[in-house]
């Protein structure tokens, strides 16, 4: 391990796991940037965002733990199941662990409940 | 609730609370107990202490000096069992000062892009020009999310 390194091997494959498990969930890209955010935040976040693979079917989570700041943002695909205020509760819910000084336990919080809302029900009865 | 009523209920038998007791029945029960406990009670009386001795083919060993006894009870365990304990926490005394990033701390590491592209943040710097640009002119408020201080 280099030094330096903000995480582990554990709690960078706790946050691995948590990402895995949210894409199998709800079926969006999941992606998870943690590190100081160049310039504005939410230009420097939709900048990255659209760097991602399918970035309309993607949602990614900034943290900028430096400057104490959080950013999330969603693809117009997932927005569509993934409303803002929903991504407000995960914010909500991320910041108050951040508070709290769990970094690792905010960000597989954050995902968790990003992909719990961003779920829908399976149709069984389409035409 | 009347006598009429009460007259109906039949049990099976005599119906009291005091249990009915015969003195037959009663000396047959004295005679069980006693019969169990004199011999239980004459058995453990009467065992004397068991005496023995070393047997005879037992060589008789030469004193140990304390030392030596102090040695081998006190000082070998006591010295296992920090070398366990050691062995125990060091792992976690020595991931512990370098996977416990506190938030508000100054970031000094190269930042962590989980699930983002192979290049990292330098890939985004390289190809988000194109993207950037054409995705947010053409659909400007289409992305959604939210943001957060703490």
């Amino acid at each position: 391990m280099a030094a330096g390194e903000p995480f582990t091997a554990a709690q960078r494959h706790e946050i691995d796991r948590a990402i895995r498990d949210a894409e199998t969930l709800c079926r969006y890209e999941f992606s998870v940037f943690v590190g100081r955010s160049e310039g504005e935040s939410r230009p420097f976040a939709e900048r990255l965002h659209a760097t991602l693979v399918a970035p309309e079917r993607s949602v990614l989570v900034l943290v900028d733990p430096a400057a104490k700041l959080l950013e999330i943002v969603t693809g117009t695909e997932a927005r569509r199941v993934l409303d803002d205020a929903e991504v407000h509760l995960a914010v909500l819910a991320m910041q108050s662990a951040f508070a709290a000084g769990d970094l690792v336990g905010g960000i597989v919080q954050g995902v968790q409940q990003l992909a719990e809302h961003a779920r829908r029900p399976q149709v069984r009865h389409g035409s | 609730m009347g006598c009429g009523f009460q007259a109906d209920i039949r049990y099976p038998a005599c119906v009291t609370n005091h249990p009915e007791h015969t003195p037959r029945s009663t000396i047959l029960r004295r005679a069980a107990t006693l019969a169990t406990a004199v011999p239980a009670l004459l058995v453990t009386s009467l065992t004397a202490p068991a005496f023995a001795d070393a047997p005879a083919q037992w060589e008789n060993n030469r004193p140990y000096s304390p030392l030596y006894v102090i040695t081998v009870l006190v000082v070998i365990p006591a010295a296992l069992f920090a070398l366990i304990t050691l062995l125990v926490c060091l792992p976690s005394m020595m991931g512990k000062g370098k996977g416990s990033y506190q938030p508000g701390q100054p970031w000094r590491s190269e930042p962590e892009w989980f699930g983002g592209p192979r290049g990292g943040v330098a890939a985004a710097d390289r190809t988000e020009q194109p993207l950037a640009v054409g995705g947010t002119s053409d659909h400007p408020d289409e992305r959604g999310g939210a943001s957060g201080r703490w």
